[in-house]
Order: C-alpha cells, then sequence, then structure tokens
C-alpha cells in the first residue's frame, strides 16, 4: 500500500514535470526563439489551452501527499515556507501573463506581460529545480521532525543547510537547461517558420548541454550523498529509471538529427521521467534525508497515513485519473498540429 | 508563536475572503451561460449565441483570477497550518485531492476552449465543453465545502494511536450532513452573486440606451434567476443551516445572535450592539419568540445562552461573529424584496423604463458579494476557539516553525499583488463591459455594429 502511493506520488510529480516543463521551457526561451511580436504570441499558442491542466497536477499532488503522507507534507511545507511563496507567486505572475497578456493588442502591454512571462517562468524552473535538489541532498530535520530552511547558510550542502548551496544550485541549474530543452522540442514538433527553426538549433545546443550537466551533477551527488548510489543497486525500478533516461536521451538526438519531431518530444518526456523515477526509487524509502542525523530522516513507512482512508483513495483515484485524461484528449484532439498565429486570438476587437 | 498564529489567521482569512470573490461568480454566471448555449443551440437565436460570448469573455477573466489566487489556499494547509494538516491530513486530504482530481481537472481542461474554441469544437461539444466547466466548478464547491463541513462538524473519523485523526467512515465524511446543507445555501448565494451582476450589467445597459435588445435579455434573466435564487438562500437552505447550527453548534448561534443569557421564549434580535462586557445587546429592536422558532420550531423552546458555556468555548470575535451574521441576513432580506418588485416590474412591462429601480439594480451589484463574505465570517468565526470543532483548537493547528515575521511578510506581498490583480481585474472587465455584446461571431470577428 505505501509503494503503491507512493508511486502514485511520483507519477504525479513526472506527470507535472513533463507537461508543466514544456510550458516552463518554451515560455522562458519565449524571447529567444520570438523576435517579432506574433512569434512570441505563437509560442503561447504552442502551450495552448492546457497550461492549467497542467498545473492541476502539482494541486493533485498536493492533495494526495496530504491523504498518503500528512507528515511529510506538514514537515516539508512548513519547513520551505519562503520558497514555497515565491513558487506560488510565480505561478500567480505566470497565469495572469497568460491569461490577460493577449487581451490587448497594445505593443507596451504585450512587451510588458511578455517580459513578466519570461522572467516567472525562469523563477519556476529555478524554484523547482532548487526544491528538487533539497529533496536529494536532505533537509536539517531535527528530532521532532521539523525544520525551517533560510534561503542560504554558508553554500555547503552539509549540517546546518540552507535551500541554496553549490549543490541545489547546480540542481536548479541543471533542470533550468533541462526544462529549456524540453519546451524547445516540444516547440519543433508544435510550430512552423522561424519560430520552429530557431527551437530546432536551439534544442540540439541545449540537449548537448544538458548531458555535460547530467554528468556534473551525478558526479556531484556521489560527493554529498554517496549512499544513493550503493542503495541504488538492489531496486530494478532504479535502473528501469536509467534505461528510460538513455533511450530518451537516443530519441531525442535521432529525433532532432531527422525528421523525427514527435519522437524527440516523446524522448524528452521519457528522459525527465526516467531522471524523477531514478531518482525517487533509489532515495525510498527515505522521503526527506536530515542532514543534521541520518536517524532524525522521515521515512514513507513510519509516516503514511494508516488504514482505511488510503484503500478508498485507491478506488477514487484510478477514475478519477482515468476521467482526467479523457477531458484532456477531447480537448487536445481539436488542437493537434502545428498552431498558427492567427488562430484563438484573445482579442477579438 | 502567538504571533505566527494572528498572522496565519489573518493571512488564510484575507487570501481566501479575496479569492472566494471570484469562485462565487464562476459557479453562479456558470449556469447562466450554460442556459444562454442552450437557448442558442436549440433556436438558433444569435441573440442567445451573443450574450453567450459576451458573459463567456467576462467569466474567462474572472475565472483566471479564481485560478491563480486559489492555488495559495490549497498549499497554505501546509505552510501555515502543518500541524492541522499533519493532524487530521488523512480525511481532510482526501476531499482537496479529490476537489484537484476531479473537479479541477475538469474545469482546467474545458475552460480554455470554452472562452477560445467555439469555431474550433462546434456548437455541439462547445456546449458540452461550457457544461464541463460548470460541473466541474459546482464539483470543486462541493468538495471544498465537505472539507470545511468536517471543520464545523466533524464526522466519520476514528483516532489513530499516534492521536491523529483517521478515516472511519467515506460516506459519512463525505455525504456529512452539514455539507449538504452548507451546498445548498452556498450553491444557491453563488447564483445570487451571478443574477445581480448580469441584472447589473443589463440594467446599464437599459439606461444608457445602449444595446437595448441584449439589456432586455439581461434584466429578464437576471431578475428570474435572482429572484428564485434570493428566495432559495434564505428559505429552505439558510433556514436549515441555521437550524444545523442551533443543532450541533450552539454556542456559535448564541454568539451570531448577542444572546448571552440562555431561557425559553427568545427573541430574535433585528438591529442592536452587542455590549460583550456587560453581555448585553444594548438599543436593540427585536421580534419576540422568534429566535425558539427559527431554530427549534416551536415559539417556547430553550435556546441556549453563551452563560451556558464555558468562556473559553466561546467565540473569540462575538462582535464581529453577530454583525457578520446581522448583516448577511438583512441583505438577504433586502435582496428578496428589490428582485420581488423588479419580477413585478417586469411582469407589468415596465421595467425596462424604470429608471429608479434600473439603477438600484445597476448599483446592487456589489451587495451579495458582502452577503456572501459576511455569511463566511459568520460560519468561519462561529467555529472558532476551534479549527476542528470540539477537537482541535485554533491554536494548535499552525506551523510552529514558522515566524510570525514569516507570515507577515508573505501577508504583505499578497497583499500587494492582490492589489494589482484587483485593479487589472477591473479594468479588462470594464473593458468589455463598455464594449458591450455586440456581435461577435464565433471565429472572433466583430461584425458590422447597428448600435
Amino acid at each position: 500500500m505505501i509503494e503503491t502511493w507512493y508511486a502514485i506520488l511520483t507519477f504525479m510529480l513526472v506527470m507535472f514535470l513533463v507537461l508543466e516543463g514544456f510550458d516552463i521551457g518554451a515560455g522562458m526561451l519565449q524571447h529567444i526563439v520570438g523576435k517579432t511580436e506574433a512569434e512570441r504570441r505563437l509560442v503561447i499558442a504552442a502551450i495552448g489551452p492546457l497550461w492549467s491542466w497542467h498545473e492541476v497536477w502539482l494541486v493533485g499532488f498536493g492533495g494526495t501527499l496530504m491523504v498518503a503522507f500528512p507528515n511529510i507534507l506538514a514537515s516539508s511545507f512548513a519547513g520551505f515556507y519562503l520558497a514555497f511563496f515565491l513558487l506560488l507567486w510565480s505561478l500567480i505572475l505566470r497565469g495572469i501573463s497568460i491569461e490577460v497578456g493577449g487581451h490587448i493588442g497594445e505593443p507596451m502591454w504585450r512587451t510588458a506581460w511578455n517580459f513578466i512571462f519570461v522572467v516567472a517562468n525562469l523563477l519556476l524552473a529555478i524554484l523547482i529545480g532548487a526544491a528538487l535538489g533539497n529533496i536529494v541532498r536532505g533537509v536539517p530535520l531535527n528530532a521532532d521532525g521539523k525544520f525551517a530552511l533560510a534561503f542560504f547558510t554558508n553554500f555547503s550542502p552539509y549540517g546546518n543547510v540552507g535551500i541554496l548551496d553549490w549543490f541545489t544550485v547546480s540542481v536548479a541549474v541543471f533542470m533550468l537547461v533541462t526544462f529549456a530543452a524540453h519546451g524547445a522540442t516540444a516547440l519543433v514538433l508544435k510550430t512552423e517558420g522561424p519560430v520552429h527553426d530557431r527551437s530546432l538549433r536551439l534544442a540540439r545546443r541545449l540537449w548537448k548541454i544538458v548531458l555535460l550537466l547530467l554528468a556534473l551533477v551525478t558526479f556531484e551527488t556521489w560527493r554529498v550523498r554517496p549512499e544513493l548510489f550503493s542503495g541504488m543497486t538492489p531496486k530494478p525500478i532504479a535502473w528501469l529509471g536509467l534505461v528510460g533516461v538513455i533511450i530518451g536521451a537516443v530519441m531525442i538526438f535521432t529525433g532532432l538529427r531527422g525528421k523525427g519531431e514527435l519522437r524527440a518530444v516523446l524522448g524528452s518526456s521519457l528522459f525527465i521521467a526516467g531522471l524523477m523515477i531514478a531518482g525517487a526509487a533509489s532515495v525510498f524509502p527515505i522521503m526527506l534525508h536530515s542532514t543534521l542525523a541520518p536517524e532524525n530522516s522521515l521515512s514513507a513507512y513510519k509516516n503514511a497515513a494508516a488504514g482505511h482512508g488510503l484503500v478508498i483513495a485507491l478506488i477514487w483515484w484510478p477514475i478519477a485519473f482515468i476521467l482526467s485524461i479523457g477531458y484532456a484528449l477531447f480537448i487536445y484532439h481539436y488542437y493537434l498540429g502545428k498552431v498558427k498565429a492567427s488562430e484563438d486570438t484573445q482579442n477579438p476587437y | 508563536m502567538e504571533d505566527t498564529l494572528f498572522w496565519s489567521r489573518l493571512q488564510f482569512g484575507f487570501t481566501i475572503t479575496y479569492h472566494y470573490l471570484f469562485p462565487q461568480l464562476t459557479m453562479g454566471l456558470a449556469w447562466i451561460i450554460v442556459f444562454f448555449k442552450w437557448k442558442h443551440l436549440r433556436t438558433g437565436d444569435e441573440r442567445f449565441g451573443n450574450a453567450a460570448r459576451f458573459w463567456a469573455r467576462i467569466f474567462g477573466i474572472n475565472f483566471a483570477v479564481g485560478v491563480v489566487t486559489g492555488i495559495p489556499m490549497e498549499f497554505q494547509f501546509g505552510t501555515n497550518w502543518a500541524a492541522f494538516s499533519k493532524f487530521s491530513g488523512n480525511i481532510i486530504g482526501q476531499t482537496l485531492a479529490m476537489e484537484g482530481m476531479f473537479a479541477f481537472f475538469l474545469e482546467s481542461a474545458m475552460i480554455g476552449a470554452m472562452v477560445w474554441g467555439e469555431k474550433r469544437l462546434g456548437p455541439r461539444n462547445h456546449f458540452l465543453a461550457t457544461l464541463g466547466v460548470a460541473l466541474g466548478s459546482w464539483l470543486s464547491g462541493y468538495f471544498i465545502l465537505a472539507t470545511n463541513a468536517f471543520m464545523q462538524h466533524p464526522v466519520g473519523y476514528s483516532t489513530a494511536v499516534d492521536g491523529s485523526l483517521r478515516l472511519a467512515s467515506f460516506s459519512g465524511f463525505l455525504l456529512n450532513p452539514w455539507a449538504m446543507i452548507m451546498f445548498l445555501h452556498n450553491q444557491c448565494a453563488a447564483l445570487v452573486t451571478g443574477s445581480f451582476v448580469v441584472t447589473a450589467v443589463g440594467a446599464l445597459y437599459a439606461l444608457r440606451g445602449k444595446h437595448a435588445e441584449q439589456a432586455s435579455l439581461f434584466l429578464k434573466t437576471g431578475t428570474l434567476v435572482g429572484l428564485i435564487s434570493c428566495v432559495l438562500v434564505a428559505f429552505p437552505t439558510g433556514d436549515q443551516q441555521a437550524k444545523m447550527v442551533a443543532q450541533h453548534q450552539p454556542v456559535s448561534l448564541a454568539a451570531m445572535e448577542g444572546h448571552f443569557h440562555g431561557g425559553t421564549n427568545v427573541e430574535l434580535n433585528f438591529i442592536g450592539q452587542p455590549n460583550v462586557s456587560e453581555e448585553r445587546i444594548d438599543n436593540r429592536i427585536y421580534m419576540p419568540y422568534a429566535l425558539s422558532f427559527l431554530a427549534f420550531g416551536h415559539l417556547h423552546a430553550k435556546v441556549q445562552g453563551l452563560d451556558d458555556f464555558p468562556k473559553d468555548e466561546w467565540p473569540t470575535n462575538i462582535a464581529l461573529l453577530y454583525y457578520a451574521f446581522h448583516i448577511m441576513a438583512g441583505l438577504g432580506t433586502i435582496f428578496i424584496l428589490l428582485m420581488a418588485l423588479a419580477n413585478f416590474q417586469r411582469w407589468r412591462g415596465r421595467l425596462e423604463k424604470s429608471r429608479g429601480l434600473l439603477w438600484a439594480l445597476m448599483l446592487a451589484f456589489p451587495f451579495p458579494y458582502i452577503a456572501t463574505t459576511a455569511g463566511w465570517m459568520t460560519a468561519e468565526l462561529g467555529r472558532q476557539p476551534w479549527i476542528i470543532f470540539h477537537i482541535l483548537r485554533t491554536g494548535q493547528g499552525v506551523s510552529d516553525v514558522v515566524s510570525g515575521g514569516n507570515v507577515l511578510f508573505t501577508l504583505i506581498g499578497f497583499t500587494g499583488l492582490y492589489f494589482v490583480l484587483g485593479v487589472l481585474f477591473l479594468f479588462l472587465v470594464a473593458r468589455e463591459i463598455a464594449h458591450g455584446p455586440q456581435s461577435i461571431s464565433a471565429d472572433g470577428k466583430m461584425e458590422v455594429s447597428h448600435d
């Protein structure tokens, strides 16, 4: 039961990072791949009508975490207090810039909202990356299973850590570039013309940087948490994740070289999913690692909600999941193929 | 700690009050748009198509602000109320997660297509997308009210070995009688907000002599839905809600009514100022026997007063609670009178010529927002000092690792950001209203105006 809920949560996080990762990545590249206002609107049109459906995976993740592991939710949300609010404010600004940016054709209105859109997406990528880095590195949990993180302490990933140190900053940079590469790859699939060509050139370059950074971050992780690698050896799911990363990378590079645009996007999604699955499997069963003392760490087994509630949720969750995918497919099939600038204007007069 | 509790309560109160300004219009307006879409689908009459498109554009702006201000709400359970989440997460997490999984996925998938995709989806599927948004918004309402109902009237739980709450009966929790009544009461109130807004825009156009056809459609639909929902919000739903409070939270009822000393044959206070230190109502106007009758169904029923309860179980802000309840009930009564008059004039065919009444209808639209806010203040202040009634005190639910200064910082951040959102919202909606419901065809091209 506990493993099942851990897997469901990992799955929801993967859905969020793959779907929202496209919005974030494409969003932060808006000014690089789009030089004219029409080209920049094309990027927003490519993100499409389902951006808030993508975001709901995060909300669903939060609710599900509360059902299954209320202690973990309580400890981590309060511990990351200020970082969480930065994330929420970035989500607010990003959502609003998508929704209202197109309402008025006035160039300065457009420019202002485009700017907010790009900055909010950059912040989101950095915050999500730093959060993942914090989970891998651990947080200063005390004997009560609580912590409160400062933004930074002495930038060392050991002992009394802050949110940012050299390790979590590297993970944040890695995720930033990964989101950018993922977004560029998806833009190759969804657009044509100059935006398509620029995205293609960018994607080819960015994925090479991603691989370099992945090697660096892997090495750093081995320095900070060596036990994760020895702990990974007997876990087949972690190996499966790594196989996903390798297949994903191959699909990306062959797809981007030839005409396999869809293959590249699937590969890019598989790459992110594989990384998350490998990571989630190797830290399991510790959900929050303590940098102060290993016995303070919060384990999934000791912190799962007991009994009836989890069984009930296991009945309704799959129903809700199937319905949700059904709604999205119903809408997606109207928005297949390349987007065109003239469609779906938000500014009818 | 005390600081953290104070600022966390203020932050949650502020962000939820602000957030709820938007979903109440979403939930009320959604069914009015569904109605216009349905008429358009059935009759092909472009009047209804234009009305649906006009309101869908306003709906889209309103929905966007509702979505972005809603995300912080769910996360604040963890950030600011960690002890509460840890204590009851296994139960309230069910409905919070179901809200995301059943309702938000539906709404978020359909909203983009509803606002911008009429041409792509075609008339029938666009109607379905609109219906999906309306259903999703009401589902979301139910799940969040079931969460609140558990805090007001906890049922379906058991206590685990570590002292936290565990789900014992899913159906008992999900079908909490408090949740059902609160849902009906709250949704009727959302329809009041929606219908007052539609009526106000109709009155504005009628007064300015513009868009005559649409003005008359908005007035007709708005006042009819308005009258029905205004009556339903008071009776039976409001009445049943009050009886529920009388039965399960008698101390809250006593404070709402400023009923300090228990007894039989209890009167209902219409007007008066609660004097908490002297434990009486000053300068009051009241109706004898009415509270006994309304709460328990007969004139001589005993109604417990505040002095029947220990002082540490009294709601923490009795005066504010009393005023909030009386403002809600008073406004609700005025709404019924106003909408009854409007319908009477419409029935005589005089509504569009009654300039005084049109002015009143136009200026009335903020008051449902005030009434719903006051209603929620009644519910939430009435529950104090408990975060889960008679189980967990509010002070025990707050995150103890978060400092008061941090919460104050984020509260200031929200204040600034929400101010900007408010200005933006009013600007964009005013722009839509100024432009008006002129024929915009399904493909977004404006047709030549005949006004």
